[in-house]
């Protein structure tokens, strides 16, 4: 038994021939009609008549979409989630964001102009329409037009379709058959193209991996890492003794910078803070302890604070009862020498900016533990 | 129209877009049969000489990346050299295409059709070439990432207010979009390749990549009205893009960049010197691959005319930026536009002037437009003034601002230029390479121009 | 009396009682605000002219034909500028009043005191004399040629005019340069920017659009443009959108650089018309000669549509006109002044305008009967 029937198509040499074809065949309701030609001809449309395409309507909306996705997407990053003042500029400041609205526009509009005009409207890619195969096909994207009646679900009257394309001026009448049917392009050929994409993307894959693990850590730049300067530990041949670092002058001491006689943190209850409990100290506590406390112990002094989140670890609430009975010595202690993970702070601090901070840690104590006389 | 235009001086009568008997067919068999062909001898050493200019570059741009960018000449405070006049260079031959593409298919320019397709190629062509550099430029172009706005450990964004970050947007949004535009076009044309190609690897090819196309009025209801649409919305991208390019530098205080004709000085300058180079390309094409029926002297002559009209915009341009930078009575404006012409790099700023307003003006003389020797000498001074147009802007903006202790003069290394070299080696290699495996010319689109082609609008020329 | 005679006696009155709202205005209000008033609606009317005479030269530029039926509308507006010449002698006595580097005596600021080369009376008056001899002679060119061809069906009259087109280009260019320099730009004499000349080109190219398109709808209600179809109307809605967006595009990049830059020399011309009692202007210009248009002629349907059309076109002048007044008037003060002085102005020259344009319209033939592409302008197709 042959194949199902899916088109009759005849062939037309010019645009009228086809046009006056189509317009003798639609009346009489032989099948679907659909014309193929080898570039657009205008009317045919109308003689066919074809419903007006969506697609302004869709670009049209996902325009509108883009516009306002990219000035919300700027402005919420801009002005909500990162608010950093560049150049004098308000966070919120809109004509920066108009460039990119109008880009993303655009962007948005054509992929919904272009891949809504292939893939939804024209449903491509379509690489087993019965057409394909036939040898109309080459004709067609060639020089001629054709008009084919094609079958509605089940019955199509191939004798009739094929007499009228001919008695409308046809040059070439062929019916073409439904699957299975000399496809231009086979499911082998397709399942080959897949198969050789399948196996670049796993060598690419594999070269990758081979590639990174055989040179772990080829750094591709390394100047800024090898500079020709000297480390503070290393040698140089430069000073008789043989050492890149100075050493300070025998008997000195720099200014600020008085040596700790202590090593144990109880030894050092006998210091009284020096520094009066002013605003100027204060401030400069407060400055100290934000630049250097702040990220473990927190902007409270409780211990939960950036670094705790990120890492869990666990830096010392400031406002236990034992870290209230502290002696300020020994909070002064710590800073210069470290507690557990907490690392020394000797080399960043001068003395009055480790007493500075002493006083604010007891001003965040205090905070936190107001009596009614405080208020 | 016999009967109108008989009595009409030959200048009015329009010449024929083709030359000789153009059918369907014959354009077919004309224009899709390169692919089946192997190609000449002097097309391997072309693509050999191009390819070997490329190596050039790509080796130079390894070294530079592994050694970093000192290897250049940017200096303190030209950190802009050769890397961003290549890049706005590039970006701006890119523009021509989409001009072609876009604009004058809504001016309905018939005209257009023949050259389109190769115009289109060399915009994607082009912005490959212009992305290349701000990637490099960055220093360290394995975190370019990071110019993405995208969720990052980090925690932090990209800022927006920044016209590089506008940059970003707008040059990949143009790439995107020229592509698909590009790319729309090409689908009728490779289900034609499809059909006539005999059965084998290629066939799949062709077939896979024109999606299975078939012609049928439905597919060109929507493809004629996406097309057309495409085509609004690149000619407001192509506005945009030089736009924002252009922001880089005006949006910024530098003497001499703050300037508010910039954008469309900048779009009009990236269409000049675009058209210069797509008709350099097309002599060579039209020569080398015999198409003087399909490309036309009457196509080299409006694009000539494209290019005069550019031109005379450019000078109006330089005019008002002159004129400006005296009437604004600021003494950096005025240190800076003397600079320009009597400065350090005087010489650039004459070839500026001599090459994008002088050179171009040959082509008032008729005759002239249609001469290859005035043309190709008109189109490669174009391309050198275009390129020095960025060199002057860049360059002497930069090194002479508003701190004279800061001053400093700027000169390029070789390895500036072997990049420069190999980029535009990269250019032609797929300008070669795309001759020869797509179909050059929009044959579709030709089609439907052709004489007798739209029986519902005989008799109607434009 | 024939209903037509009554429409022209009518304009007349609105003409004549602007007038005398001109003189109280004067009298009541002092020089200033009646010259900026007179500066507003010489520029208005000069760059609908100006805009006009472009959109002729544009057709003979690029050699279109599907414009050539309807070219005699633009061509015959731009016959406005033969009437403008007085006007803009007249305009030469409100340097002394709106600009402050003409103001006898007074004390100017160094930087302004700088410019005087190319800030004083006679050079000014100079180039305006100049601008206007260049532009009769190319209306002599543009139009007469035109008028001249529908008696002798000279073909040869066209290529004179394509070989014309390009040279006036060009200076059409630069004197509507000099227009924007010259008349708004230094009104505020330290302010500077270099793509004022583009903006005023875009606003008179848009005008110039509008005024063809009220042309062309005024004939087709008489019945007197036989053969013109909304193909037509299609390629001028066409070009409206496409010059709407190009003025925003322009209008927007000085702004957006000058925004960033936030010199204090450019700024401060933004800071008063985008702050404060300006505020509402500027946002009514950016809706009414933007947002509007722009929304309202991207369906395919309105651009063809003639009823559409008008109403865009409508709105499009008078966002020009509002242009104007947003650059000039902010120097009268930080308050936008509108009541009847402005009134007055308004139907003294409007009623004048309409007046002249009755009787130009009604004068020779409707379209270029003489053009050798009329028949193919006719036949267009989109």
């Amino acid at each position: 038994m042959s194949d199902p029937v899916h088109a009759v198509v005849g062939l037309f040499e010019t645009p009228r021939a086809l046009l006056e074809a189509i317009a003798r065949l639609r009346p009489r309701g032989l099948g679907r009609l659909e014309a193929y030609t080898p570039y657009p001809v205008h009317g045919i449309d109308q003689a066919l008549g074809l419903r007006r395409s969506p697609l302004p309507g869709m670009v049209l909306v996902m325009g509108i979409v883009g516009t306002v996705t990219a000035f919300a997407f700027q402005y919420w990053i801009s002005a909500v989630d990162y608010p950093l003042i560049t150049g004098g500029k308000p966070a919120t400041s809109w004509q920066a964001f108009v460039p990119i609205m109008f880009e993303v526009m655009v962007l948005f509009a054509t992929f919904t102009a272009g891949l809504g005009m292939l893939l939804l409207l024209n449903r491509l890619p379509e690489l087993d329409h019965p057409l394909l195969g036939s040898s109309s096909m080459s004709a067609i994207t060639r020089d001629r037009l054709a008009l084919a009646v094609e079958s509605e679900g089940d019955g199509l009257d191939v004798a009739a379709a094929q007499r009228a394309l001919t008695e409308a001026g046809a040059v070439a009448v062929e019916v073409v058959a439904r699957p299975p049917g000399p496809y231009t392009v086979s499911i082998a050929a397709a399942a080959v193209a897949a198969l050789v994409a399948g196996v670049a993307v796993v060598a690419a894959g594999l070269g990758t991996w081979v590639a990174v693990k055989a040179f772990p850590a080829l750094p591709p730049m390394v100047h800024m890492l090898e500079q020709p300067r000297l480390s503070a530990q290393g040698g140089s041949g430069f000073f008789e003794d043989g050492r890149a670092a100075r050493l300070p002058v025998p008997g000195t001491v720099a200014r600020g910078r008085l040596p700790h006689p202590f090593t144990r943190q109880e030894e050092a209850s006998v210091l009284g803070n020096p520094l009066a409990r002013t605003g100027p100290v204060l401030a400069l506590g407060r400055r100290v302890y934000g630049e250097r406390c702040l990220v473990c112990h927190g902007s409270l002094g409780d211990g939960k604070a950036l670094l705790s989140a990120a890492y869990g670890a666990k830096p010392a609430n400031l406002h236990t009862a034992a870290a209230r009975a502290l002696p300020d010595g020994q909070i002064y202690h710590v800073i210069v020498a470290g507690k557990n993970s907490m690392p020394p702070y000797v080399r960043e601090l001068s003395q009055d900016e480790r007493w500075a901070a002493v006083h604010y840690v007891r001003a965040l104590q205090r905070a936190q533990n107001a009596e009614a006389r405080d208020f | 129209m016999a009967t109108t235009t008989t009595s009409l001086p030959p200048e009015l009568v329009p010449e024929p877009l083709s030359t000789g008997p153009v059918t369907a067919g014959s354009l077919d068999d004309q224009v899709l049969a390169f692919p089946d062909r192997p190609p000449p001898l002097k097309w391997f050493v072309a693509l050999a000489f191009t390819l070997g200019c490329f190596a050039v570059g790509a080796l130079l741009i390894v070294y530079t990346i592994c050694t970093g960018i000192g290897v250049w000449g940017n200096n303190r405070p030209v950190f802009w050299g050769f890397d961003i006049i290549n890049f706005v260079f590039w970006i701006g031959i890119g523009h021509a295409g989409t001009l072609i593409s876009a604009i004058l298919f809504l001016f309905r320019a018939r005209w257009r059709n023949a050259i389109a397709r190769f115009a289109e190629a060399m915009t994607i062509f082009a912005v490959m070439c212009a992305g290349i550099f701000p990637l490099i430029h960055v220093g360290r172009p394995w975190l370019a990432f990071w110019l993405f706005p995208y969720p990052n450990q980090r925690g932090i964004w990209p800022n927006f207010r920044s016209p590089l970050m506008w940059d970003v947007f707008a040059v990949n949004t143009y790439f995107s979009v020229s592509l698909m535009f590009w790319y729309l076009g090409l689908v009728p044309d490779l289900a034609s390749l499809r059909d006539r190609t005999r059965p084998g690897f290629r066939k799949v090819i062709y077939a896979i990549l024109s999606l299975g196309w078939r012609g049928s009025a439905t597919h060109w209801l929507h493809f004629e009205k996406a097309y057309l649409l495409l085509a609004g919305l690149a000619t407001g991208l192509v506005l945009s893009v030089h736009s924002v390019v252009s922001f880089d530098f005006a949006v910024s205080l530098v003497p001499g960049w703050h300037m508010t004709i910039f954008p469309p000085y900048f779009v009009t300058g990236a269409i000049f010197a675009g058209f210069a180079m797509v008709v350099i390309v097309l002599v060579v094409v039209r020569e080398s691959m015999d198409l003087g029926n399909l490309i036309t002297l009457r196509h080299l002559d409006l694009m000539n005319k494209v290019i005069l009209g550019t031109s005379c915009l450019m000078g109006y341009s330089y005019l008002m930026e002159a004129f400006t930078a005296w009437y604004s009575m600021n003494p950096f404006l005025h240190h800076t536009f003397r600079q320009y012409v009597a400065g350090t790099y005087w010489w650039a700023g004459w070839i500026c002037i001599g090459c994008n307003i002088l050179a171009p003006q040959l082509f008032w003389v008729p005759k002239w437009r249609r001469s290859y020797p005035v043309m190709l000498f008109v189109a490669l001074a174009v391309t050198v003034g275009m390129w020095f147009e960025r060199f002057v802007i860049i360059v002497i903006s930069l090194s002479q601002d508003y701190l004279p202790s800061s001053w400093h003069v700027y000169w390029p290394t070789p390895v500036d230029f072997g990049i420069l070299l190999g980029s535009f080696g990269l250019f032609f290699s797929l300008v070669l390479l795309f001759a020869r495996v797509l179909p050059i010319i929009a044959t579709t689109e030709v089609k439907a121009a052709l004489q007798g082609a739209q029986p519902g609008h005989e008799g109607v020329a434009s | 009396m024939n209903p037509s005679e009554t429409v022209e006696r009518r304009l007349l009155a609105v003409a004549m009682l602007g007038l005398i709202g001109m003189v109280c205005s004067f009298t009541v209000h002092g020089p200033a605000r009646f010259w900026a008033n007179f500066l507003l609606w010489f520029l208005f009317l000069l760059t609908v002219a100006l805009g006009s005479l472009f959109v002729v030269s544009l057709e003979h530029l690029v050699g279109a034909r599907w414009s050539v039926p309807i070219r005699r509308i633009p061509e015959r507006i731009s016959g406005l500028v033969v009437p403008l010449v007085p006007a803009a002698l007249l305009a030469l006595f409100s340097l002394p009043v709106l600009y402050p580097w003409a103001r006898p005596g007074a004390v100017l600021a160094p930087i302004v005191a700088a410019k005087s080369a190319w800030l004083n009376v006679p050079f000014f008056a100079f180039r305006v004399v100049v601008c206007f001899a260049l532009w009769l002679v190319s209306y002599r060119v543009l139009v007469g040629s035109s008028l001249e061809q529908d008696s002798s069906r000279d073909p040869a009259l066209t290529l004179r005019l394509r070989r014309f087109a390009p040279v006036f280009a060009i200076f059409f260019g630069l004197t509507v340069t000099v227009v924007a320099f010259d008349w708004i730009s230094s009104l505020e004499p330290e302010w500077y920017s270099d793509i004022l000349g583009v903006y005023l080109f875009a606003g008179a190219f848009l005008a110039g659009l509008a005024a063809t398109v009220l042309g062309v709808a005024y004939l087709i209600g008489q019945g007197r443009l036989p053969g013109v179809r909304p193909d037509h109307l299609y390629n001028l809605g066409a070009f409206l959108f496409a010059f709407t967006v190009f003025w925003s595009y322009i209008a927007f990049a000085q702004y957006l650089i000058m925004w960033y830059g936030n010199l204090p020399e450019e700024v401060y011309w933004y800071k008063h018309r985008v702050h404060g009692p300006w505020q509402t202007v500027t946002l009514i210009l950016a809706i009414a000669h933007f947002l509007v248009p722009f929304l309202a002629l991207i369906p395919r349907g309105s651009k063809g549509d003639l009823k559409t059309l008008c109403r865009v076109v409508g709105l499009v002048l008078g966002a020009h006109l509002l242009d104007l007044y947003w650059l000039i008037f902010p120097v009268l003060g930080a308050v936008p002044l509108l009541s009847w002085p402005e009134l007055s102005f308004a139907m003294f020259f409007l009623g004048y305008a309409l007046l002249w344009a009755r009787r130009a319209m009604a004068r020779g033939e409707d379209m270029p009967v003489g053009d050798p592409f009329l028949a193919e302008g006719l036949a267009f197709h989109l």
